[in-house]
């Protein structure tokens, strides 16, 4: 049992390096020439994670999304999150427009969404994706003006801007 | 002459039928993961990105080669070829998997989110999750020990000592 033991050892030791080059070799050259490959450093700064297919960012500040809430009403926010969630705190005269049921709350809102200048998805935590993901699926349907506020919710009650509950 | 007949390793018994079927299992499991995440390098990218554990430079780099690793693992353990590198690749990723899900589940990383999931977010998908790769990793173990302390014929490749 021993000396199996030990020529397994070696055999894994020759084996794991020459399995894991393998893979290495066949998934940058699969990469390299498919035709949807991606780069093999990838830019995931916060920018380029939050912009649109054309690669223009989609980010609103806070300074400038307050301004748009308090100055005018021409500022739509919608909660990207599940409705629970929005049910236990949103920011104040947001919408629910949960990402996951995204095509039957928009036939319900389209109207409210379409008579606003500018749309703000939010959700919650600096990695949520949910408001980015809402934003291009707003976008797609043919929302021009949608903008991100990113880690939305947070950044909006730390600034003591208005907050609601409930439905 | 079969190959084994050269490995003095490789002359006691036939595997047993438990280490086959849970061979072919372990090896059907890791080529069906590797499946949709070759296909969808962008998303599975975006996946490896929401761990949050790995340095940004590493995502995508990592989102490349480890669904080929998989799948390559896979067929080595399907076919029992090369087994000793093969058990031991594959109970160690199994341990880095379930270490990633149990370390975001303990910082509270934000489930909900949907960072893990695109379709159902709410539920106890994730702890189904590590339960399910902790069978897994109980199988891999228990191959990566029959293949080095008991294991009988299997093939080796040609690459007898």
């Amino acid at each position: 049992m021993n000396r199996l033991f030990s020529i397994s050892v070696q055999q894994s030791l020759r084996q794991i390096p020459a399995l894991i080059a393998l893979a290495v070799i066949i998934a940058l050259g699969v990469n390299h020439w498919r035709s949807d490959g991606i780069p093999l450093v990838g830019d995931w700064s916060m920018e380029a994670r939050f912009s649109d297919a054309a690669g223009e960012s989609l980010i609103i500040e806070l300074a400038q999304a307050r301004r748009l809430f308090e100055e005018d009403g021409g500022v739509l926010f919608v909660d990207a999150r599940p409705q629970s969630e929005y049910a236990q705190e949103h920011i104040s005269g947001a919408l629910s427009l949960p990402w996951q049921d995204a095509d039957r709350y928009l036939a319900e809102t389209a109207g409210r969404l379409e008579s606003r200048k500018t749309i703000v998805a939010y959700c919650d935590g600096e990695d949520c994706d949910l408001s980015h993901e809402l934003a291009l699926f707003l976008k797609d349907m043919g929302f021009e003006n949608v903008r991100v506020l990113v880690n939305g919710l947070t950044v909006w009650r730390e600034a003591g801007l208005p907050i609601e509950t409930g439905n | 002459m079969t190959s084994y007949a050269c490995c003095p390793t490789d002359i006691s018994r036939t595997p047993s039928r438990v280490f086959i079927v849970l061979r072919l299992f372990l090896g059907a499991v890791f080529i069906y993961a590797s499946y949709d995440k070759i296909l969808h390098p962008q998303a599975f990218a975006q996946a490896v990105y929401n761990y949050r554990i790995l340095p940004d430079a590493l995502v995508n780099l990592t989102a490349l080669v480890l669904p080929w690793l998989e799948l390559i693992l896979g067929l080595c353990l399907a076919a029992g070829f090369w087994l000793p590198g093969a058990t031991m690749i594959s109970t160690g990723l199994l341990m880095i998997f379930i270490g990633s899900l149990a370390f975001n589940r303990m910082r509270g990383l934000d489930i909900s989110c949907g960072c893990f999931a695109t379709q159902n977010v709410e539920g106890p998908a994730d702890l189904w999750t590590v339960v399910r790769d902790l069978i897994f990793l109980a199988v891999s173990i228990y191959l990566t020990l029959v293949v080095f302390f008991f294991r009988s014929g299997q093939k080796q490749g040609g690459n007898c000592p």
